[in-house]
């Protein structure tokens, strides 16, 4: 595909190009995906945490707080994918590893001690409930995080 | 839930995904037939929180309806954002992102399904 980022045509345009990407650098292109992929996941944890805390919070109140907590990691996340630069991206960095620490903290615990969940999580089962994809979503956003810091260093 | 309607929105969301697909693998942008069938989809969306109200308010489907009416509602965001989505990005990530939610809606459909049961 060819990306009109070579600047031929004068200093302005090359500027506004060099600046929009490296202000959209992990939200565009490929990251698009990613960052559709985690609204997703942000809208269907959302809503799932504030059912539960909203109409049973007291049958788990464990659970439900991490519900939350999931909720919000990835809403933060699929925030700073989508926005891009210096301060987004170790903010993306960051809930990605979160994310990725507690998908295999509660999913381990919930196997282990499963009296302490007894109403599912995100992250319960390492995400079986939603096809295994809060298992890969982390580790596939390091994995675009860390090209689009090479790519980054590359071009600049 | 009407199994009818259900079905239909489960059709075309993977039809949607279906072409958007081959689009992407094409290296193309969104086009009209995908705006227009996101319109479709939309539509049956909206038909189906219509009749998903009249029939909770008629004391049918589950016990609990908050989660069942999230569902209902927050699946009408998808295909407005895909083709925001879709028009803002004109490549073929933005066919990519049509995949995505073409498969959400399609999920989201068969989960909705589930809680209207009571089977899960």
């Amino acid at each position: 595909m060819p990306e009109p980022d070579t600047g031929v045509t004068g200093e302005p345009a090359a500027a506004r190009t060099g600046g929009e990407r490296v202000r959209t650098g992990t939200g565009s292109g490929p990251g698009r995906l990613l960052v559709a992929v985690y609204a997703i996941f942000a809208l269907a944890a959302g809503a799932r945490a504030g059912v539960q805390i909203g109409t049973q919070f007291s049958d788990a109140p464990l659970a439900y707080s991490l519900s939350a907590f999931a909720a919000a990691v990835y809403v933060l996340a699929t925030v700073a994918l989508a926005r891009g630069g210096r301060t987004s991206f170790r903010v993306a960095i960051t809930a990605c590893s979160v994310e990725l620490a507690g998908v295999l903290a509660i999913g381990t615990l919930s196997l282990v001690d499963r009296s302490a969940f007894p109403d599912a999580t995100v992250w319960s089962g390492y995400g079986e409930g939603y096809g295994f994809v809060p298992l890969v979503l982390p580790v596939v956003g390091l994995l675009w995080l860390r090209r689009t810091a090479r790519r980054a260093r590359a071009g600049g | 839930m009407t199994t009818v309607l259900a079905t239909a929105i489960i059709v075309v969301a993977l039809l949607i995904a279906g072409y958007a697909l081959v689009t992407a693998l094409r290296g193309r942008a969104m086009g009209l037939p995908d705006l227009i069938g996101l319109g479709v989809l939309e539509l049956l969306l909206a038909a189906q929180a219509v009749v998903g109200f009249v029939k909770l308010s008629g004391d049918e489907g589950p016990k609990h309806p908050a989660t069942f009416i999230g569902y209902l509602l927050g699946v009408l965001l998808i295909p407005v954002a895909g083709a925001a989505w879709g028009l803002m990005e004109r490549t073929r990530w933005g066919s990519a992102v049509l995949v995505v939610a073409g498969i959400a809606v399609a999920v989201m459909i068969v989960r909705m399904n589930q809680l209207w049961s009571g089977s899960a």
